[in-house]
């Protein structure tokens, strides 16, 4: 997993060089986009083949719903806590109107 | 754009339930790592057209760069607690957090670990944008408009952006582009890393 994180670091940092430089032409930041698409939806596919292959995920399908929806609850919950936390404590209401 | 992902996975789901014979799952592998290299290579781009962002976030200051943190660090924690309850890996269930609401590429990180666990991120993730989407007008009015870019996480740069301006002001829009384009850097980072804890 260590030296996937870093070719992941390296293929993104590639990415956002080429970006931030400009160096994609107008056209082909057009085609870019379909071409993003593309290779997602595809991907997303072969993700759902996988979990058409494997019984073990086809059979606690529902499970793994409930599973999921439960932990979005507690993601989303935990996330305004600590954006109220800093909101309330630290980015007090003058610093927002200053800037 | 939403539907059609969810026709990918759904046809996909199908054609491997009843089509493909399950020696095909091990040459799937191999696709998968290429096309999340160049789905990443993809990422890093649309990163870098942002370049303005670094010039808002010093005009706004440097502390606004704590709403992201908290959000990566709530949605984390969020997960970790869900997984205790849920009697999971807790480094799974953090995972599934940090997908921050990347339903795509959150799902696509973990394909290779365990399909299970992809398909709980896929799910987990989507149904947190739901959940964003439906109760930012509610954040905004009743918590704070701070509060309403939480539930939005990497969202908050693109899908929920419009929903945060028709809620919140001008500001706040600024500060949830920003949040959003911040965990949205840091989703492919941050996942592994977690996972590997």
């Amino acid at each position: 997993m260590g030296l996937r994180l870093l070719i992941y670091l390296v293929i993104l940092s590639i990415g956002g060089i080429i970006g931030y430089r400009d160096k994609v032409s107008e056209g082909l930041k057009a085609r870019l986009n379909t071409i993003q698409n593309i290779c997602l939806l595809f991907l997303l596919f072969i993700m759902g083949i996988r979990i058409g292959i494997d019984e073990k995920v086809i059979s606690t399908f529902f499970s793994i719903g409930l599973k999921a929806t439960i932990i979005s609850i507690f993601t989303v919950s935990f996330s305004i806590l600590f954006v109220h936390l800093i909101s309330k404590y630290i980015i007090v209401k003058e610093d927002k109107i200053e800037s | 754009m939403s539907l059609k992902i969810f026709i990918s996975v759904i046809l996909g789901i199908g054609a491997g339930y009843f089509f493909l014979p399950p020696t095909f799952f091990a040459s799937t592998d191999i696709i998968i790592d290429i096309g999340l290299c160049l789905l990443l290579f993809f990422v890093g781009i649309d990163i870098g057209k942002h370049k303005d962002v670094f010039i808002k976030i010093k005009n706004i200051g440097f502390k606004i760069l704590l709403v992201p943190l908290a959000v990566i660090i709530g949605s984390i924690s969020g997960s970790i607690v869900a997984g205790i309850i849920l009697r999971m890996p807790l480094n799974e269930a953090g995972a599934v957090g940090a997908g921050l609401g990347w339903y795509t590429l959150s799902s696509m990180l973990l394909a290779n670990y365990s399909t299970e666990l992809s398909a709980l991120a896929f799910i987990a993730n989507v149904v947190r944008e739901i959940i964003a989407l439906i109760t930012i007008p509610m954040v905004a009015k009743y918590i704070g408009s701070l509060e309403s870019i939480a539930s939005c996480g990497a969202t908050a740069m693109d899908t929920s952006l419009p929903v945060i301006s028709e809620a919140t002001d001008s500001q706040t829009t600024i500060i949830a582009f920003i949040t959003g384009v911040i965990c949205t850097m840091s989703v492919p980072l941050l996942l592994p890393m977690i996972l590997k804890l």
